[in-house]
């Protein structure tokens, strides 16, 4: 029986003790109890069983020093114990988060490594007020930062910054898409307003050689293609705004990869709704056969484009930095400063 | 530029925590980190939670200006944002009634806003634009001083948890369905409602607080409420109209509350369940109930007493006790009805958990005294109790002292005080 076995199956014969490892290489022991109180670390041990002995010691994530790590214990030391009144737990709160500002950010760092949401809620709520109210010099001053920008950056007005490349090229391809459907739907409705009027008069005409006794069956044929036509129509007006929803969707969205996997998911329903719609219909139209796989093919087109984005973004974007000024232009057409490298 | 003796202590934080302190900062100040450095100019504008209050722009005397200026600050922010937009709340005074708010709405209603607040000032009551049915996310509602008219093709909003309408002109009708299309609410609270007749149908519903002139208030399946906080104006008309019917309302009310902790009656609530049929030996035990709190009750009206007494012995676990008379002193001494005492409260009733009394608005008349020598007697773990007076009159107070000395008390450990206003 390993020790892990019996740490896990047997918990009154926990060990009280675990091991971890910083990130300068160093290993120390820490109390089961209060180390569990990270979820990381919690997760380590029951999911991977490490931590049980000095050779497998837990690995910390890079951020978690050894001052991190004992400032992080320090804390779960006080909070695991479970008698304590929420009075006690905000006093305290308030005098531990009493340090500088370099270790409040390296803690910040720390705790959000080791998902301890509420070490994280603590010390970005302490940010938040040394932040508040300040001038942006006095800002720069604690926090170190770069006073990079121009002073015209400065005065300049911040730009709507759709103009991500990514969402651009985006929004072509599907601006693209999107008229060749339309096309396909203007064609398509010429054509059936044709057929209208050509069944009409092939209906009438049967009416007529057929008699009153056809009369009925007759109208009721026309009346149901008629339905078919106006909810093929329907359908179309609905795939029109579908597609025309991406666009809606993208534009102003910094979380493009969700949005592109959502859209790549619309267009296959759009794919599934075309197919259904060509079932239904027994006029039978030559162009049928072309639409669903041109469709298809746009939507590969868009889903393959959509991967290579979100894969190899980093070296795309080293293709078009270097790629030279031409392509820039093209690119970033709007952005004379070429505000968006900055952006990522 | 990098300066390498101080490093940049936060630029390089995640975007996750980053968001957190942002949000965490006034609206103004979260902005303006867009001018610390190169890194920061972009950082807030993906921030999901957007709070104009009154710090968002300094207040000044012409009130225009500062609506002018708050317009514009909103709607130039809403343009350069990116990204969902999760919470989104308006308290602001100078802010009136205007146009631009309807395109607000339509923008956050095509980004996910999940939690809606919308406070103006004072002046015209602002029409909640018809895109704002749209917001399929919207998990948690409140309005002041709007006006609210879903669409015929309203179904609700299915992921609705809380919903506050604060002096909200929306027809009974649409209210109604409105809650009841609302699957998943938990927290209901209207207030400032005129001549409304209320049913109100929600199953999953926990917390419930009204306010303002009802004519009628019904719960159908509300099994799980737990807070239940009514403060209700009777207009007299309205009274002698529900005298005439002859349904109960206290059971109408209260039938079908069974795990209700707590209870907040204001105003003519306790006068509104009193009327209808008599009471008789309720069906309902409150074993939940620990929290009474019944304002306004009118100490002359045997009727009021006896629905108080009614939710008392119907909940064996009452811990804590709150009653506020509203009696007119200058009646008589003598009250008609003692007998009452006797027959409702036997002297073997107990309250077994009932630990903490307190009463305001006490005016001495005879049934207030036999209520508290009802409590005295009836609770053997009490142990506070306050009896506030309303008169300021030495010689009434004396006199309700005195009678109060007589009183048997059931707990040893049971303490009185008589706090007098000085």
């Amino acid at each position: 029986m390993s020790e892990i076995d019996m740490s896990v199956i047997k918990p009154e014969m926990m060990k009280p003790y675990i091991w971890l490892q910083t990130s300068d290489g160093s290993i120390q022991q820490v109390e089961q109890e209060i180390a569990m109180f990270c979820p990381f670390i919690c997760q380590e041990i029951i999911q991977k069983g490490a931590g049980s002995s000095k050779n497998c010691a837990i690995c910390l994530p890079e951020k978690v020093t050894p001052a991190m790590l004992s400032l992080v214990l320090d804390y779960c030391r006080f909070h695991q114990v479970p008698g304590r009144s929420n009075k006690e737990r905000k006093s305290h709160d308030e005098r531990f988060i009493r340090m500088d500002t370099k270790r409040l950010c390296d803690l910040t760092s720390a705790a959000d490594s080791l998902q301890l949401r509420p070490l994280v809620d603590l010390t970005s709520r302490t940010l938040a007020r040394i932040i508040e109210g300040k001038s942006p010099e006095e800002i720069r001053e604690i926090f170190h930062l770069p006073d990079d920008l121009t002073e015209e950056e400065k005065l300049e007005p911040l730009k709507n910054t759709t103009d991500d490349p990514r969402i651009r090229l985006l929004n072509r391809l599907y601006a693209k898409k999107r008229k060749e459907l339309k096309e396909r739907g203007r064609l398509k409705n010429a054509e059936l307003e044709g057929e209208h009027v050509d069944e009409r008069s092939v209906d009438e005409l049967l009416s007529f050689i057929n008699g009153n006794d056809e009369d009925s069956k007759g109208s009721k044929t026309s009346k149901s293609k008629k339905k078919n036509r106006r909810k093929k129509e329907q359908k179309k007006s609905s795939l029109l705004t579908e597609a025309s929803k991406p666009k809606k969707e993208l534009s102003g969205h910094s979380s493009v990869s969700d949005k592109i996997a959502g859209t790549s998911n619309n267009h296959t329903e759009d794919d599934t709704f075309s197919h259904k719609e060509f079932d239904d219909d027994d006029d039978g139209d030559v162009d049928d056969e072309i639409d669903p796989a041109l469709q298809e093919k746009i939507d590969r087109e868009v889903e393959d484009f959509a991967r290579r984005l979100n894969s190899d973004w980093p070296e795309r974007m080293q293709e078009f930095l270097s790629s030279g000024q031409e392509r820039k232009s093209t690119l970033f057409a709007s952005n004379g400063n070429g505000l968006l490298r900055r952006n990522i | 530029m990098g300066d390498f003796l101080d490093p940049d202590l936060i630029s390089d934080l995640p975007q996750s925590i980053i968001e957190t302190i942002l949000i965490q900062l006034p609206i103004r100040d979260a902005v303006r980190t867009s001018i610390l450095s190169r890194k920061w100019r972009y950082k807030w504008s993906t921030i999901t939670q957007l709070v104009f209050d009154e710090k968002c722009y300094p207040t000044c005397n012409d009130r225009e200006l500062v609506h002018k200026s708050v317009v514009e600050f909103i709607t130039r922010l809403l343009f350069l944002h990116q990204g969902p937009i999760h919470k989104f709340h308006i308290v602001n005074a100078s802010l009136a009634s205007c146009p631009a708010i309807n395109q607000w709405i339509l923008f956050l209603s095509r980004n996910d806003i999940k939690d809606f607040n919308l406070e103006l000032g004072e002046g015209d009551f602002f029409r909640m634009p018809s895109c704002f049915f749209g917001c399929e996310k919207l998990t948690r509602l409140e309005l002041s001083r709007c006006e609210l008219y879903p669409p015929a093709s309203f179904k609700g909003f299915s992921c609705l948890k809380s919903l506050n309408l604060h002096q909200v002109l929306i027809s009974p009708e649409a209210i109604e369905s409105l809650i009841s299309s609302c699957p998943l609410l938990e927290s209901l609270s209207l207030s400032y409602f005129d001549c409304l007749a209320l049913t109100v149908c929600a199953p999953n519903l926990k917390y419930l607080c009204l306010e303002g002139e009802f004519t009628e208030i019904c719960l159908v399946d509300t099994p799980l409420l737990v807070e239940l906080s009514v403060a209700m104006y009777m207009t007299d008309d309205v009274a002698e109209h529900m005298e005439q019917s002859s349904t109960c309302n206290f059971v109408k009310f209260l039938g079908g509350v069974p795990n209700l902790e707590r209870l907040v009656g204001l105003i003519d609530f306790t006068k509104y369940l009193s009327i209808g049929n008599d009471l008789g030996h309720l069906a309902i035990t409150y074993n939940y109930l620990e929290t009474i709190e019944m304002y306004q009750v009118s100490f002359e009206d045997m009727k009021e007493i006896l629905v108080v007494l009614r939710l008392i012995t119907s909940s064996p676990n009452l811990k804590e006790l709150h009653i506020s008379g509203s009696s007119n002193i200058s009646a008589g001494t003598y009250a008609a009805g003692m007998e009452f005492w006797e027959k409702e409260c036997p002297s073997d009733s107990i309250l077994s958990q009932l630990k903490l009394v307190k009463l305001t608005e006490m005016s001495g008349v005879p049934h207030e005294i036999e209520f508290i020598k009802f409590l005295l007697g009836c609770s053997p773990v009490l142990e506070t109790m306050s009896i506030i007076p309303s008169m300021y009159d030495m010689e009434c107070q004396l006199k309700m002292l005195v009678e109060l000395m007589k009183f048997r008390r059931a707990s040893s450990k049971a303490e009185v005080y008589f706090i007098r206003g000085d």
